[in-house]
């Protein structure tokens, strides 16, 4: 058995955590022969089901469902709630752009130095965390293909833990990993998902439990931003 | 009795929007996905919520779900049972004392087959090659199947080195795909 295999098959059971999860993960948005094999062993392991027998829910749980889904984004898109998130924090980083304009033009006129145009310049956001004074920071350095995330005064709380994620435009959002709280860490992106990283590509904090989201897809998003070129 | 109704087609139904194609899904499969959602979550007020959770992203990710690779029972109680996994996950309190019954707990239920994830043969043949398993390989796999639990709850629920653990199910995981593919 390969280890790719090993991998897949112990993704497929929920077995992995921490690290583990994360490399599993990351391989999984990048790798489709890998992505084969996880549904290859999901295939395999899904006659197991048969042993677990229907039970009916409460009646009244469709009402529950159809209630939700009201307030829910419409079907096939996903990333259309993180984007509407997203719309928000344009709105408030313009805000600050307009308030930072005011000061300069109060203060007198400001030397402007254009960065040094060698490579492609670094890119940042950053984003608040609701309810608190931190804000994560997140630089990507295209020629490098690394990317920083400073979570600096994050505390872990040892129930969750802050998943990054990048938002394609067009598609399902890719795990960029787990957030180490209150560390600054710096990680090299395989080229799949760095081909989905620049200039406006929206990055998306969510709330997960320890070791990230098992099922690939999001938990409650807390925050988001985009990518700017400093 | 109503022909059963085309769960492919529903699911196209849903990526496309159509809140109807839901509704057919919903009540065609609530009662399998409640089913494993009440295994993984342990209590009926947790697994309505995270059934409530598997409807309400299927409404948003039925596009993932693709015929050629599973059929659409079998995909909806994988989806189910990992937005399950995470719901626990996200929920669950480290400092919580891990139940103190053993992974061989769940070793031997007897097989409650309802034919309709799998051709029988299939179905035979995974219970025929998890049946020669040794019991701490078998008792690892089903409890992480069942039970949605990771290698490091595993070691702490039976008192064993995470190394120990691990090797189990590694090893059972060869054996059983050896066997599978047999």
């Amino acid at each position: 058995m390969t280890e790719p295999d090993l991998l897949a098959a112990e993704l497929a059971l929920g077995l992995l955590d921490g690290a583990d999860l994360l490399a599993a993960r990351g391989r999984l948005a990048t790798d489709p022969a890998f992505v084969a094999q996880v549904a290859d062993w999901e295939g395999k392991l899904a006659p197991l089901f048969d042993e677990i027998g229907p039970v009916e829910a409460d009646p009244a749980l469709w009402a529950r469902i159809a209630g939700a889904l009201d307030a829910a984004p419409p079907a096939g898109s996903e990333v259309l709630a993180l984007r509407r998130a997203v719309r928000r924090w344009q709105w408030t980083a313009a805000l600050s752009a307009a308030a930072a304009l005011v000061i300069a033009v109060l203060t007198g006129p400001v030397l402007l130095t254009p960065p040094p145009a060698a490579g492609p310049a670094p890119m940042v956001a950053s984003m608040e965390l609701p309810a608190t004074q931190l804000r994560l920071g997140v630089t990507w350095m295209p020629d490098r293909g690394e990317l920083m995330v400073s979570a600096a005064g994050m505390a872990a709380d040892g129930v969750h833990d802050h998943e990054l994620w990048v938002v394609p435009t067009n598609g399902k959002p890719l795990s960029l990993g787990v957030v180490v709280a209150g560390a600054a860490r710096r990680v090299q992106l395989p080229a799949a998902l760095a081909a989905q990283l620049g200039a406006g590509a929206t990055v998306a904090l969510s709330v997960e439990a320890i070791g990230g989201s098992v099922s690939g897809i999001p938990g409650p998003v807390v925050a988001s931003a985009k990518l700017s070129s400093t | 009795m109503s022909a059963p109704p085309d769960l492919i087609e529903a699911m196209r139904g849903i990526a496309a929007g159509d809140r109807r194609a839901l509704e057919t899904v919903y009540r065609a499969t609530s009662a399998k996905l409640f089913g494993i959602c009440l295994r993984i979550a342990g209590d009926r007020g947790e697994a309505e919520d995270a059934l409530q959770d598997v409807y309400v992203s299927l409404w948003t990710s039925a596009a993932r779900y693709d015929p050629a690779r599973a059929s659409p029972l079998g995909w909806l109680a994988a989806f189910a049972r990992n937005r399950a996994i995470d719901r626990l996950r996200r929920r669950r309190r480290v400092d919580e004392t891990a139940p103190m019954e053993a992974a061989v707990a769940v070793a031997d239920a007897a097989p409650l087959a309802d034919a309709v994830l799998s051709a029988g043969q299939d179905r035979a043949r995974i219970h025929h090659c998890l049946s020669e398993l040794d019991e701490p390989q078998r008792g690892a796999i089903r409890t992480a199947f069942f039970e949605g639990v990771t290698y490091a709850e595993l070691a702490a629920r039976q008192d064993v080195p995470l190394g120990t653990v691990k090797s189990w199910v590694r090893r059972g995981l060869a054996r059983l795909k050896a066997c599978l593919e047999a």
